[in-house]
């Protein structure tokens, strides 16, 4: 609607600029038609130039409008009479009480219609909700698009984790139940609560369950892929991932005896070996060939004893018939979790815990379903045999001899490196001391200085003495 | 060895009288995985390039670390972190529209 304003506007003063060329209506020679054609020619430029400037699609309808103008114009050149009525017919608008800044019009317009030099053009402030189109905002929508993709993939994701962990609970419960006393405390409030599945994230639910002979609690971790992020999931396009689940086994004090042993999967058993402080410590890669196990699997033992214990037929063939489910079982009477990432050697000697941990695949690769869950439970079963069995498990006096003096060897180089470093740490502090002292000296005038200097030298000299006198009491 | 197949048959090994409560760990949390957090501070980031340059793409990328952030989340984390940042990012991107409505042009 406005360019067709303008259009017409330009149209007007086109008609109004023909006029001022030609003041005198009476006056008709060829001079007068002539300046028109001149006028008419500048005029087809101008409006071209002005149509090639303002890219749209009224630009058409500019020059059609243009062209009945011009040949208006030559009408007028061809016929005296018509060029009369037509003078007459376009008198009033040369009638200055007509128009409001006539003068103003006839002014301004010479100059943008006039001479060789391209108009000045302004752009009219047109909104922006009248120039722009939607179209040219694409890439928002997308990202908006994409915003919602996400989004959706995150309900679905959750949705997704969420029914597998009900699953898995709902498979196990009556097995939990009739080994446990509480299943499923969240710590909170004063009662233990039963049947509480927490939620840790989207995609990390976990249980606890206690109240069982020998032990003092279990944890159950459901550690499911996350589904709910969509990131992670194009990752796993590309690399594929499995959901597990970890259950942690804390025994009473003194219910295990001191060894510690791993079976996993080669990759698991080499980082096992590797990050696990107690792993690390105490046990060696031992050969899988005297046992009944798949080639797949490996074993980081302390003791043999200990190996023949708890790879008994029974545990054999569990481990062959869900080769590749079984990430791992690690059982550690020192248990402590992963080495510390930080340089600095801890002073203190890490807590120790004993701990069975059993690490499980569910099946289908990240296609996990709900009924994958039920084809689990004989892994619960194992979990709660090879609890039982460490209970009652008792190593020989020289095992039992031979694994107490490796930890207080164990022990005592911590104790050592961790003397040294509080050594270290200690002279680094008296320096800094002496250091201090200096500086604070010198910024003091001279009878202080005196002063501060006897008393420093006092206390050297006290210190000197003291330990000889302690010496010299011994003997 | 006793070669019991399953826990217990005859005997019942619950202990109704040794029951420990569950101890919330906070300590594992940031070592497993420190997506949620490395998320919030890149969508903090970001925000700020978009509203001190007036880049519209980094304040779109601000929105998407922040929307990560918040489907990585522990249950156990401030929700007021996550939705500051969250609110952060979209004040970049209304900013930025603000300050020069045109569409983002793309790089090619």
């Amino acid at each position: 609607m406005n360019r067709l304003l303008l259009l017409g506007l330009l149209c007007g003063l086109a008609v109004v600029l023909v006029k001022s060329a030609n003041p005198h209506d009476a006056f008709v020679e060829d001079n007068d038609f002539a300046e028109f054609e001149e006028f008419d020619e500048e005029e087809g430029t101008v409006i071209t130039e002005e149509a090639v400037k303002q890219p749209d699609a009224s630009q058409p309808q500019r020059e059609a409008e243009a062209e009945p103008a011009d040949a208006g114009f030559e009408d007028e050149e061809e016929e005296d009479g018509i060029i009369e009525s037509e003078d007459d017919e376009f008198e009033h608008l040369q009638d200055e009480e007509e128009f409001e800044n006539f003068d103003k019009e006839k002014g301004s317009s010479p100059k943008t219609k006039g001479g060789e030099k391209l108009p000045d053009l302004q752009m009219a402030k047109v909104p922006l909700h009248l120039r722009t189109n939607w179209d040219s905002f694409y890439l928002e929508m997308l990202m908006i698009a994409g915003l919602g993709v996400y989004f959706l993939n995150f309900l679905a994701g959750k949705t997704k984790n969420s029914r597998l962990a009900t699953a898995w609970l709902s498979a196990h419960k009556d097995l939990l139940e009739a080994n446990f006393a509480i299943v499923g405390d969240d710590g909170t409030g004063k009662e233990p609560n039963q049947g509480v599945l927490m939620k840790e994230s989207e995609n990390i639910y976990a249980l606890w369950c206690s109240g069982r002979s020998c032990v003092e609690g279990m944890l159950v971790e459901l550690k499911l892929l996350k589904r709910q992020d969509l990131v992670n999931v194009l990752l796993r396009v590309l690399k594929p991932a499995a959901d597990q689940i970890v259950v942690n086994v804390t025994m009473e004090d003194k219910k295990m005896d001191k060894f510690v042993f791993a079976v996993a999967l080669k990759k698991a058993a080499a980082r096992l070996h590797k990050d696990m402080y107690d792993l690390g410590q105490f046990t060696e890669k031992k050969n899988v060939d005297k046992y009944d196990l798949p080639p797949s699997y490996q074993i980081l033992s302390e003791t043999g004893e200990a190996t023949l214990a708890i790879l008994d037929k029974k545990v054999c063939q569990v481990l062959t018939k869900f080769d590749g489910l079984i990430e791992y079982i690690h059982l550690s009477d020192q248990f402590s979790g992963p080495k510390s990432t930080e340089d600095t050697q801890p002073t203190k000697l890490p807590t120790v815990k004993p701990c069975l941990i059993f690490c499980f695949t569910v099946p289908g690769k990240g296609k996990s379903r709900p009924a994958d869950m039920e084809s689990m439970r004989p892994l619960l079963q194992l979990v709660f045999y090879i609890t039982e069995k460490v209970s009652r498990f008792q190593l020989s006096r020289e095992a039992r001899l031979k694994g107490e003096k490796r930890r207080q060897k164990v022990e005592e180089q911590f104790m050592k490196a961790a003397h040294s470093q509080r050594q270290e740490a200690a002279q680094l502090r008296r320096e800094e001391k002496i250091r201090a002292d200096k500086e604070r000296l010198m910024a003091e005038e001279d009878p202080d200085k005196a002063r501060k200097l006897e008393e420093r030298e006092n206390r050297r000299e006290m210190k000197r003495k003291q330990p000889k006198m302690k010496m010299m009491k011994i003997n | 060895m006793s070669t019991v197949p399953a826990p217990v048959n005859n005997n019942d090994v619950r202990r109704p009288n040794k029951i420990t409560r569950y101890k919330a760990q906070s300590t594992g949390g940031p070592l497993d995985d420190p997506t949620p957090e490395y998320m919030n501070l890149l969508g903090m980031v970001f925000s700020m390039c978009g509203l001190m340059m007036k880049l519209k793409w980094s304040a779109w990328v601000a929105v998407y670390c922040s929307f990560i952030s918040f489907a990585n989340s522990r249950t156990s984390e401030d929700t007021k972190q996550m939705l500051s940042s969250f609110m952060l990012s979209i004040s970049a991107v209304v900013m930025s529209y603000l300050q020069s409505p045109q569409p983002m042009m793309p790089p090619w």
